[in-house]
């Protein structure tokens, strides 16, 4: 029962970490730009096809990393180019763009690999014994991984200068601009970072998930939520969000059955976007 | 009204003339394109109009067409089957009416939670409709659904169809030029000022998205029989996805519009399906495209055709509107003890004070006194952390805007607030209709043609307010501030809040408004409470001043006393006290 209990345990934190992980980048570019990037599960499903063409090509896993930051950092770049930045950053304009650009890129991945589902296979095999109890050792890998992507992503948004020139650009933009800083450029450069995360998360979650055109929906809607609950902006609301969402999945999927999860979380979702349409722990 | 009538029966003809025209194929696609359309129609009134984006539609028409399936097995043949789309188009209605009105209670936000909202709903539907088997059949939905009794083949559930798109583009068109359709615009445009005026905001919108949803569950209740099969997919994320695109596309501001988009990217569709397997993407960078460069969607193409035919000047009969219920008194307030904080910042740190026998006051204060805050907690727009608030001998525990102003409270902000789409004579018809309308009022033309011996008086003063079809946004500041002050005072108030009524103004301009408030004060027996920093003019309004200092009552008296306090002194010039 405690094994149990401790597997258990671990996998709530996973779900967490994984979540986190997929939410990172929607948080960037939400949190900090608020453009609504409907198409932020397509980034990732882009991710994920950036790995299985480099397992398929005989490359080591790793390497999928980079590949994926870079595509989805590309596309990102001519994304923000064209549509974001001529629509001026607004909330509502840019649901609508992104939500065509979602539509377009899963048909340009349909077009090209079918709609078939791929799958990845486990770069990492084999399971680790802790405290008697197995556990899968690429899901732990996983876990070290996100943790230290999140974690070193934070400190360097609250200790590095671009990571105040950020702030202080989210703050006041036109003060930000009035002091030197190039909005512009770092508007963009905020906005591909959150593109190639996403990538990256795509990599990740790759071989735990059959890869198909259309597998980026179910991480939007999770992601969106998990902001929803946690608050925007702030990294707190990221771990509160990506927390409760990702817990209450993991231990509702495991009691009860998926379905009843899903929703849960919306309901959740629902009663915070009515009650509390800021999230717990919003930007101030 | 005649334009009216004939806009829409040509509209109806052309619908009933397609299928001669291009055969029983169409009719069948076209009368699926309809459906769409009719569920697009609702998204842009909602959307293009009250300003609220439905992203979950998907669920009324999903609603709608399993109980118009259902109400179909039952009844078969009977003709009461008939009946069952009716019941599913208000049964929808109804329920978006209450889900609206309880999430809009008191909130003034513009903000995607409402959307965000419906999203969520949606998907929850979606997965309640596959799991749901016993009523929903599943996955695999309702089957066999029987057609309509007495209707045979495609053509004539087309001809039903289509009548039903002609008679709601109809209704549409009736309601966006009715005086609810400019309440609508209004609420898109400016919440607060609506509020401010006595309107309940929330039920305003709620109508919006309950017409939009009826709309959604007469498409439902039609796609039942003419598809003869329900899945849940009609509640799925990309069906709800997809009617938003055919609004953009067409042009939510329009009335036809979302029909067009639906039709156009339908017939798109049906066209390249076949012929290209990338057909998607193109309909996907059309979508694009229309959101970067066509923000008012196909139906900017016709605008310079409108042009040539819109040509109409309506002159509408003058009537005086209805008088309201008017109490000789003017109103009293009265603050005790009242605290605000907003964070860590105190801004009202138990303020007691209240109205006498005095007909204007005047409010002053350094900055940071808590002057706007104090007009602020009394309607509503700040919370309060203790004491009472009495408006008219009654205490007000939960202050919003609406009920303060069905009090009798009317509020001119500091930054002029007024709605900048709308015209000088739909600002001025809102602020007149409030608390004027009585039943289906806000649905007759009627009222447009309303007006009130003070709104006359107000129009003999300020000459440019009779250039009634410049829209508010064209107005200089100075007039926005008139404008705002003339909708302030024709709703009749007992009480008139001015925040600064003078900033901005030229000397003459300034002259003016205070001539008429002046004018208004003694016509309505009307007590002002004027914030406001320029002594002069406290000098010409004020027969009591009152002086706040750090959230706290400091003192009061006449201007003169009050100039020779000691305490303000030392405010005013920077000692401390």
């Amino acid at each position: 029962m405690e094994a149990l209990l401790f597997t258990q345990g671990l996998n709530v934190v996973f779900e967490a970490l994984i979540l986190a992980m997929l939410v990172l980048g929607l948080a960037v570019v939400m949190g900090l730009l608020n453009v609504l990037n409907i198409a932020h599960g397509e980034f990732i499903m882009i991710g994920a096809y950036a790995a299985y063409i480099v397992q398929r090509a005989g490359l080591p896993y790793w390497l999928a990393i980079p590949a994926a930051a870079l595509v989805c950092g590309v596309i990102g770049l001519v994304v923000e180019r064209c549509l974001i930045r001529p629509l001026h950053y607004e909330p509502f304009e840019t649901l609508l763009a992104t939500w065509g650009l979602g539509l377009l890129l899963r048909k340009c991945v349909e077009l090209g690999f079918g709609r078939g589902y791929r799958s990845v296979e486990i770069p990492i095999g084999g399971s680790v014994s802790l405290f008697g109890e197995s556990y899968p050792a690429y899901r732990l890998v996983l876990m070290v991984v996100a943790a230290l992507v999140l974690a070193s992503l934070f400190v360097w948004y609250r200790r590095a200068p671009t990571g105040a020139r950020i702030r202080a650009m989210v703050g006041n933009p036109v003060l930000a601009e009035a002091v030197g800083i190039r909005t512009r450029e770092l508007a963009r450069n905020t906005f591909i970072t959150g593109t190639a995360l996403a990538g990256v998360a795509g990599v990740m979650v790759a071989p735990l998930t059959p890869v198909e055109p259309f597998m980026g929906l179910t991480f939007i809607v999770n992601s969106f939520f998990a902001l929803v609950v946690g608050g925007m902006g702030t990294v707190a609301g990221l771990f509160a969000g990506a927390t409760i969402i990702g817990g209450l999945q993991s231990v509702l999927s495991a009691a009860v059955s998926p379905t009843s999860a899903y929703l849960a979380m919306l309901l959740i979702s629902i009663l915070f976007l009515w009650q509390r349409p800021r999230g717990l722990f919003p930007r101030p | 009204m005649a334009y009216f009538l004939v806009r829409s029966l040509l509209i109806l003809a052309f619908l009933i003339l397609i299928p001669p025209l291009l055969g029983e194929f169409w009719a069948y696609q076209l009368g699926l394109y309809f459906i769409y359309g009719l569920a697009a129609l609702g998204i842009g009134l909602a959307w293009g109009q009250a300003g609220i984006l439905p992203l979950g539609q998907g669920m009324f028409v999903a609603i709608a067409a399993y109980v118009t399936a259902h109400g179909l097995l039952a009844l078969g043949s009977s003709p009461i089957a008939y009946l069952a789309l009716p019941a599913a188009c208000v049964l929808v209605a109804v329920l978006a009416f209450a889900f609206a009105a309880l999430v809009f209670r008191g909130r003034f936000e513009q903000g995607p939670s409402f959307s965000l909202m419906t999203l969520a709903l949606t998907l929850a539907a979606f997965q309640v409709a596959n799991g749901w088997s016993r009523v929903t059949g599943g996955f695999n939905g309702l089957r066999n659904i029987p057609g309509l009794p007495g209707l045979d083949g495609f053509l004539d559930l087309y001809y039903l169809i289509a009548i039903l798109l002609g008679l709601s583009i109809a209704a549409v068109d009736y309601l966006l030029h009715a005086p609810i359709g400019v309440l609508w615009r209004a609420t898109a445009d400016n919440e607060r000022r609506l509020a401010f005026l006595g309107y309940d905001v929330a039920v305003i919108k709620a109508a919006a998205f309950a017409v939009a949803s009826g709309l959604a569950g007469l498409a439902g209740a039609l796609y039942a029989p003419q598809q003869n099969l329900v899945t849940p997919d009609l509640a799925g994320f990309a069906f709800s996805g997809d009617l938003v695109i055919f609004a953009a596309v067409g042009g939510r501001a329009t009335v036809l519009g979302p029909v067009i988009g639906a039709i156009v990217v339908g017939v798109l569709s049906a066209e390249l399906r076949d012929r290209f397997p990338w057909w998607e993407i193109g309909i996907a960078l059309f979508f694009i495209v229309v959101v970067l460069r066509l923000p008012g969607g196909l139906m900017t193409l016709f605008v310079p055709l409108r042009r040539l035919s819109f040509t109409r000047t309506v002159t509408r009969a003058r009537s005086v509107a209805p008088g309201k219920p008017r109490i000789a008194t003017s109103l009293s307030v009265a603050f005790e003890d009242v605290r605000v904080r907003v964070g860590d910042v105190t801004i009202l740190d138990g303020l007691s004070v209240r109205t006498g026998e005095e007909a204007v006051l005047c409010v002053i204060g350094p900055n940071g006194a808590g002057k706007t805050s104090t007009l602020n907690v009394m309607t509503g727009m700040l919370p309060r952390r203790g004491g009472r608030i009495v408006i008219d001998g009654a205490d007000v525990l939960r202050p919003e805007p609406a009920i303060v102003a069905s009090k009798g409270v009317a509020r001119k902000f500091q930054t002029p607030s007024v709605f900048p789409k709308l015209t000088i004579d739909e600002n001025l018809a809102v602020a007149l209709w409030a608390g004027r309308w009585r039943g289906f009022d806000l649905l007759r033309s009627g009222l447009f043609g309303w007006t009130s011996p003070l709104l006359e008086e107000m129009r003999r003063r300020f000459q440019f307010l009779d250039d009634g079809t410049r829209p508010a946004s064209a107005l200089s500041h100075g007039e926005r501030q008139i404008l705002e002050l003339t909708m302030a005072l024709i709703t009749e108030p007992r009480m008139l809040l001015l925040d600064e009524p003078c900033a901005g103004l030229s000397h003459e301009e300034t002259t003016a408004v205070i001539d008429a408030i002046q004018w208004a004060r003694g016509e309505l027996n009307l007590r002002v409470i004027i914030i406001e920093h320029d002594m002069e003019l406290v000098r010409r309004l004020a027969d009591r001043v009152v002086v706040l200092h750090q959230g706290r009552f400091l003192a009061d008296g006449s201007v003169e006393e009050v100039q020779r306090n000691p305490e303000v002194r030392a405010v005013y010039v920077g000692g401390s006290r």
